[in-house]
């Protein structure tokens, strides 16, 4: 057993020979709720418990285990407490700590027990020895859910995901280099026309004749083709590369999102989402097309420029370029200003986006409660929320432009005055000069561009940011993804103990039920008594806490998913129907399902009559805009839906609760098709639905407190026989 | 489930109706023959429903009737279905709401307005249904075989 860090030696003087460490907590809390380490350890004969504060006024206290009367613990709301309750009043005692930890006391009380009942039966305590390192090692697994710090900067990571199209990146730059080696060349060549041509013409000093302009004007006119053919073959190289990196992009983000569970969707707004899979890739791939490809040109020029104005005169070139560190370090002051900025206004508008995909599908409860001014007023807030911090980043970059423009015309006034200087001197040809000026109008265009990259880099990185940290989600599922392969399952479902906690809320606490396959089970109880979690659990959707879920005697977590999924027909309360036909609909779940298959599922849901008399039968468009369907139509559909896979465990969430008795009665005939022969999990308001079941099992606070037949439970006159009071009253009323 | 395609008979009676016998030799009058994927797979898949719309027969394959039932059939279903094939494009013009198409169908040269994007759908198969405000539905059955400026125009709004 390795010493516990907090109290190594402590720990190690306080053992009797003999006694051995059996489970540890670590308590946050103190008795006022003030952060402060405490340990409680257990061993084979006491109770010990540390305090952080080895200068209060009980720094370590034990209890021999014969002296306890009862160790429990209560959860209260944020935080929890441990009760001991001593056989003398004087040794009672309470810890404290946050909700966070529950689940290690619950294992810590576990093991008191066991270890009490070791006791008390003389076994030796040996046996309870698995259960201290089981509680060791589960640690704090469920509160880990935040995703990873993103590593590195978003934009090199962006580069990395380029990585395979290495060859055409290569070629693109390869490109760039010689487009704008190209374009460079112009000024040159009219720097010597000027000198050699225009200036003896003007001059008169030689025979000079006009038609020696030809072999220029032909050099400028190709050098003009050639960049413009190498420009169109690079920028279409390069809106290439965009485009493969951020499909690449969008698509890995949707498979991952796929292998997200139910969790992450339920903590994370749709609309957010969705702009981070669309309109954050698409600003990245306009990044890459655009800004970054302007940015490696200028790089280039930039230098280039710099180079061959120092080559022609590196006293000017001196002057002219002496603004320049000026410029490096106003860019590096507003660099940090400007990230958090472009990062604001990223939120901003999800936040719009989330606004607008809350309230557009929800606009009937919009107009049925009448509240569309407010929800104006809402969207007019966080409207004006992406104003106003978009507004102040562009106050900062946009003071960039002008006064780079400044700094040009600064740059070209000392030329002037020196060029000037210099052309009076005699070491300098007016040509020469000209040509010096286009080359710093250049330069200092590249400088301003650079400055803007710099902004819509900032801009880009805040996207990149957003798109990763999607991805940097670890699937909280796959812990313990199964692998062994199933084919059909027989229907056995055992529930062992299960437990399942949420945060910090215990949703299940507690439930063993057998189901023999193609037994139906109802389940009925209030709501919030944790009736879909079970069914999400008997999915896997979610993961249980503690205890086990067995299918045909096999651990749920070591079955492959998605063929365990395969068995599984579940129809819920809202059935969701994609866009698409009436016939793609039902085949969601078989794809290569035959028509003669979809046809029978169809009829088996009594759904057939009603699609038969649509205008295009099986291909009529159903979905978002599509042909409208009641309730009870689209419900069915779902039924047929579930009934083609077959499946060997059927679930029933709520699957007649929003339609009327006369619907109900329909779908309750296509449900007696589908229930018939397989394990059924039932879940239902209406205890009508549930006639056929075999048992009825309550649930109430997380746990089961009945369980048995209609008849059994109307006898006892407890929950159920209340539920069903209430049940015909209403149905009266 | 159902009686295979030869155990029934269908005539048509003297007032024009379709009477049809099942395979336990009762006699429906007035029976109703109806596609049940018209767009996708029209030849195969037709029900008899009865008057009152109860589901009578289902036809798996046209093909494998006996001719004169066939015939009979096919002349019934004529005399409902209406989705015509665009052959070709002559024009996508912009119209108050939406887009007015005009095109030559198999059953001659027509135009209609078509409401937004979501009125052009694909289906299973490569074909394109476009459905006009007034819910009549338009085939188009390969995009690839309608005639090259036909293509383009399409191409602009789907």
């Amino acid at each position: 057993m390795p010493a516990d860090p907090l109290t190594p030696p402590l720990l190690e003087k306080r053992l009797e020979t003999g006694e051995r460490v059996m489970a540890r907590f670590q308590v946050d809390l103190d008795q006022r709720l003030q952060f402060q380490k405490g340990l409680l350890v257990l061993t084979n004969r006491r109770l010990l418990c540390f305090e952080e504060n080895q200068a209060g006024p009980q720094p370590f206290q034990d209890w021999a285990l014969g002296e306890i009367a009862g160790l429990s613990m209560e959860e209260m709301g944020a935080t929890a407490a441990l009760h001991l309750t001593a056989t003398a009043a004087s040794g009672n005692r309470h810890w404290r700590f946050t909700a966070g930890l529950v689940k290690e006391a619950d294992t810590f009380v576990a093991c008191f027990l066991e270890q009490q009942r070791a006791l008390d039966g003389g076994v030796p305590s040996t046996m309870a020895e698995p259960m201290e390192a089981e509680g060791d090692n589960e640690g704090l697994g469920f509160t880990d859910l935040m995703p990873d710090v993103t590593h590195g900067n978003p934009l090199l990571r962006l580069l990395k995901f380029s990585r395979p199209w290495l060859r055409l990146i290569v070629l693109g730059l390869l490109l760039t280099i010689a487009a704008t080696s190209a374009s460079l060349l112009t000024p040159w060549i009219t720097g010597v026309l000027v000198d050699k041509l225009l200036i003896p013409l003007q001059t008169k000093s030689d025979e000079i004749q006009l038609r020696q302009l030809l072999p220029y004007a032909a050099m400028l006119l190709g050098t003009a083709l050639v960049a413009w053919l190498l420009k169109w073959w690079r920028t279409f190289v390069v809106a290439r590369i965009a485009e493969l990196v951020t499909s690449r992009l969008r698509r890995e983000l949707f498979e991952h999102l796929q292998s997200l569970s139910l969790i992450y969707f339920n903590k994370k707004r749709t609309g957010d989402l969705i702009s981070r899979i669309g309109t954050d890739t698409d600003r990245l791939s306009l990044f890459i097309s655009v800004n970054f490809i302007d940015f490696v040109c200028d790089v280039f020029q930039f230098a280039f420029t710099a180079f061959i104005l120092f080559k022609i005169h590196p006293l000017l070139a001196f002057a002219a370029l002496g603004p320049v560190p000026l410029v490096a370090w106003l860019v590096k002051c507003v660099r940090g200003h400007l990230l958090s900025g472009f990062a604001a206004s990223s939120r901003a508008w999800s936040l719009m986006t989330s606004v607008l995909s809350d309230t557009i599908p929800g606009v009937r409860v919009v107009k049925a409660f009448a509240q569309e001014q407010r929800e104006i007023a809402r969207f007019r807030q966080t409207d004006h929320h992406v104003f106003s911090t978009n507004d102040r980043v562009n106050r900062t970059w946009s003071f960039f432009s002008p006064m780079i423009e400044m700094f040009t015309d600064l740059g070209l006034l000392i030329i002037w005055v020196v060029g000037a200087m210099t052309v009076a001197h005699g070491s300098l040809t007016v040509g020469v000069l000209w040509c010096f000026v286009t080359y710093t109008t250049r330069f200092y265009g590249r400088l301003e561009a650079m400055s803007r990259f710099f902004a819509s880099a900032q801009r880009a990185a805040a996207s990149a940011h957003r798109v990763f940290e999607v991805l940097d989600v670890e699937p909280d599922m796959p812990a313990t993804e199964g692998t062994r392969r199933i084919g059909r399952l027989s229907g056995h479902i055992e529930f062992r103990d299960i437990k399942f906690r949420h945060g910090s809320r215990q949703i299940i606490r507690g439930i063993n039920l057998n189901i023999a396959p193609g037994e139906m089970i109802g389940l009925v109880g209030p709501s919030g008594a944790g009736k879909t979690t079970l069914v999400n659990l008997a999915c896997r959707f979610f993961d249980v806490s503690e205890g086990a879920i067995l299918v045909d005697g096999q651990d749920l977590r070591d079955i492959h998913v998605e063929d365990f999924r395969k068995n599984i027909g579940l129809v819920l309360q809202e059935p969701y129907l994609f866009f698409g036909t009436i016939g793609d609909n039902i085949s969601y779940g078989k794809p290569d399902a035959t028509r003669e298959e979809i046809i029978a599922a169809a009829k088996a849901a009594r759904a057939h009559e009603f699609i038969m008399k649509l205008v295009d039968g099986y291909d009529s468009m159903v979905g978002e805009r599509g042909q409208q369907l009641s309730g009870g139509e689209r419900q069915r559909i779902s039924i047929a839906r579930a009934l083609l896979i077959d499946p060997a465990i059927l679930i029933l969430d709520e699957a007649t609760s929003s339609v009327d008795t006369e619907t109900e009665r329909e779908i309750q005939r296509a449900l007696d098709n589908l229930v018939h022969g397989r394990t059924t999990i039932a879940i239902a308001h209406r205890l009508g639905t549930l006639r056929l079941a075999n048992r009825l099992v309550v649930l109430e606070d997380g746990r089961i407190s009945e369980i048995g037949t209609h008849e059994q439970l109307l006898k006892t006159s407890g929950t159920y026989a209340r539920l069903h009071q209430a049940m015909q009253e209403v149905s009266q009323a | 489930m159902n009686p295979p395609a030869t155990h029934f008979d269908l005539q048509r009676n003297p007032a024009g109706n379709l009477m049809f016998t099942d395979a336990a030799g009762v006699v429906h009058d007035n029976v109703l023959p109806l596609r049940l994927f018209p767009l996708t797979d029209p030849d195969r898949w037709v029900a008899i429903t009865s008057s009152g719309g109860q589901d009578l027969a289902c036809i798996e394959d046209l093909a494998a009737l006996p001719g004169p039932t066939r015939e009979l059939l096919l002349d019934a279903l004529a005399q409902r279905d209406f989705v015509p094939l665009i052959l070709s494009i002559h024009a996508i013009l912009r119209a108050a709401h939406g887009y007015e198409w005009h095109v030559t169908t198999d059953r001659g040269k027509t135009h209609f307005t078509v409401e937004n994007d979501e009125s052009i759908q694909p289906l299973a198969g490569g074909s394109i249904v476009v459905m006009d405000h007034r819910n009549t539905r338009y085939l188009i059955t390969d995009p690839a075989t309608l005639d090259l400026k036909s293509r383009q125009r399409l191409e602009r709004y789907y």
